[in-house]
């Protein structure tokens, strides 16, 4: 029998007293050993999708599947098929690490010659042996993050959920993270379901982007895909003369669609333009620029075009979305 | 085997915090030794009041109730954990990494009487060094001890229960001040026949006035209404077994 290690999830939803709708009727599926990014601002339902998916929550209506198992009926069936590293990691200050995986592997009934190698194995995979037989309140948040994100792993899970995983976390220590994910999907065909408020995350690490906002997923696809989708290239030009705005706003006006921005001047490039039209027809205006660029379409784009703000924006509750 | 795995990490961890942790270990087993040393020493004259007729004196005639004491308030402390645990989302890595979720509350239970029994022991043997009278023989003291279990569980499953209901360390007054009430208003210092007036009328139908005097009587040797203490006390920990495994329900719902 081959193992399912997928997630299917239909017209869920969950709703809280006295709250909005956090998740509003959401369908997707997570093939196996894929990366799914599930991308949105703070209080989109990002995280209490997770919960439901990870059994934490029970749904108020919809259906979900995890590793062939409906998170409703099936509960310890699914938290034996999965590992979570949370938004929060659920770590008990007075334990050290090693204590952790050592109460991690008893809860996962891990055969007890099993114990200690499996605890070693994972202390080394994601570089914690040193500071092991320390109490986790001393550890940094990186520190943190790697010890939840080896407890996920103790039970040698299929399906991995990862909320918003490198929130917090310095450069160095969020690409160790992602090539850490990026292995498990390589190498053990874990299926890896990640939020995540980072672009560049989503855009580097996942096979598949769901975008959710206000509860309802706004668009899904391959982050190329998705670009594509909306997609075209835009220039960006930065006047030389503040006099020369206008004159140059007219003329790129002829490539393509503008875009509001305060201080660059934006077109969304139209069908069979390239950068080279536009430099051509600004030198035989005679227009003089600061800067010009050409920009491939960015995931941020794509919200932009979904929900008709930045991912940025909303997450600094611009569009006066509540947490959750 | 699952459950035994998500029962014995639980209390594994739990006792490693309250034994590795001077501020959790030291209140438990300082609270019952100060009240042993202030009733038994400071009232032993009680002894002589006319109508006290335990037969072991003062000291033994109070061991009883600071051991029944010590256990229901070493199950209160456990819940304070359990409390503590789902405020900090720590809860969540056990309801999570649990298959079996029962094992939970079994494992904090464990937790529960095992801290005790720590506390019974050393509370035993100050009793003893201070010249505590035992009648009883090993079956009475058997029973004794065996009682105090059962309240030991009654405290923490009353205590998990609200715990999880509440999800926060401000649950802790309501889940000591009910079994503040109920052992302070049994006969703590002097035998029932002795209390007067509303406090008699109370006591007469509190259950821990039997499980002191049963107590009392199987540390003398001369146990009365055994069926019927034993009976309350099982009883009141089905009761409050429903009640937590209720709590663990209402905090899976929650989230």
């Amino acid at each position: 029998m081959t193992r399912d290690n997928s997630i299917v999830v239909e017209k869920l939803v969950r709703e809280f007293k006295k709250g909005p709708r956090a998740v509003d009727g959401i369908d997707l599926y997570v093939a196996p050993g894929e990366i799914y990014g599930f991308l949105g601002p703070n209080g989109a339902g990002k995280s209490t999708t997770v919960l439901m998916l990870t059994t934490l929550l029970p749904p108020t209506a919809g259906s979900a599947r995890v590793g062939g198992y409906d998170v409703r009926t099936e509960g310890p069936k699914v938290r034996s098929v999965i590992g979570a590293a949370l938004q929060e990691a659920a770590l008990d200050p007075l334990l050290t690490g090693r204590d952790h995986l050592k109460l991690q592997t008893m809860l996962q009934a891990i055969p007890k010659a099993e114990r200690k190698p499996r605890q070693e194995e994972l202390l080394d995979r994601v570089g914690l042996t040193d500071a092991a037989d320390r109490k986790v309140g001393g550890y940094s948040g990186g520190m943190k993050r790697r010890l939840d994100l080896a407890l996920a792993l103790v039970h040698r899970p299929t399906i991995l959920f990862l909320d918003e995983p490198t929130t917090g976390l310095d450069p160095q220590s969020r690409t160790a993270l992602w090539e850490e994910v990026a292995r498990l999907a390589r190498e053990d065909k874990v299926t890896v379901f990640l939020t995540t408020q980072y672009l560049e995350e989503a855009d580097v690490l996942a096979d598949r982007v769901g975008i959710i906002d206000n509860g309802k997923i706004v668009a899904e696809g391959t982050p190329t895909a998705l670009k594509e989708e909306i997609g075209r290239p835009s220039i960006h030009v930065t006047p030389c003369r503040e006099e020369d705005r206008q004159r140059i706003a007219e003329l790129m006006k002829q490539y393509g669609e503008p875009l509001g921005s305060e201080r660059e001047l934006v077109v969304r490039l139209r069908e069979g333009i390239g950068l080279v039209d536009v430099i051509r027809a600004m030198d035989a205006d005679g227009v003089v620029v600061d800067d010009i660029e050409l920009r491939a379409p960015t995931l941020d784009d794509v919200f932009l075009a979904k929900t008709g703000r930045t991912l940025e924006g909303a997450a600094t509750g611009e569009d006066g979305a509540s947490a959750r | 085997m699952r459950l035994w795995g998500v029962v014995s990490g639980v209390a594994w961890r739990t006792l490693k915090n309250v034994i590795t942790t001077p501020s959790l270990l030291l209140p438990s087993l300082m609270f019952p030794l100060f009240f042993f040393v202030a009733f038994a020493g400071g009232l032993s004259q009680v002894q002589n009041v006319p109508g006290f007729d335990y037969p072991n004196g003062y000291t033994a005639f109070q061991f009883v109730f600071v051991l029944l004491q010590s256990a229901a308030f070493g199950g209160v402390f456990t819940g304070f954990g359990v409390a503590r645990d789902f405020e900090g989302g720590f809860a969540r890595r056990l309801m999570l990494a649990s298959p079996n979720r029962t094992g939970i509350v079994i494992g904090y239970g464990l937790a529960a009487i095992l801290r005790w029994c720590i506390t019974a022991t050393l509370l035993t043997v100050i009793a003893l060094a201070s010249g505590m009278k035992v009648g009883g023989g090993p079956v009475d003291l058997i029973g004794l001890y065996t009682l105090a279990l059962i309240i030991n569980i009654c405290g923490f499953f009353w205590s998990a229960g609200i715990a999880m209901r509440l999800r926060t360390l401000q649950a802790g007054p309501l889940m000591q001040m009910p079994v503040f009430l109920l052992l302070f208003l049994a006969p703590v210092y002097v035998p029932l026949a002795l209390l007067g007036g509303a406090m008699h009328a109370v006591a007469k139908f509190n259950p821990i006035t039997y499980a002191l005097g049963t107590g009392r009587g199987l540390l003398a040797g001369d146990a009365t209404q055994v069926g019927l203490s034993f009976g309350l006390a099982l009883a009141l920990a089905l009761v409050f077994s429903v009640w937590a495994l209720r709590g663990l329900r209402s905090a899976e719902a929650a989230g």
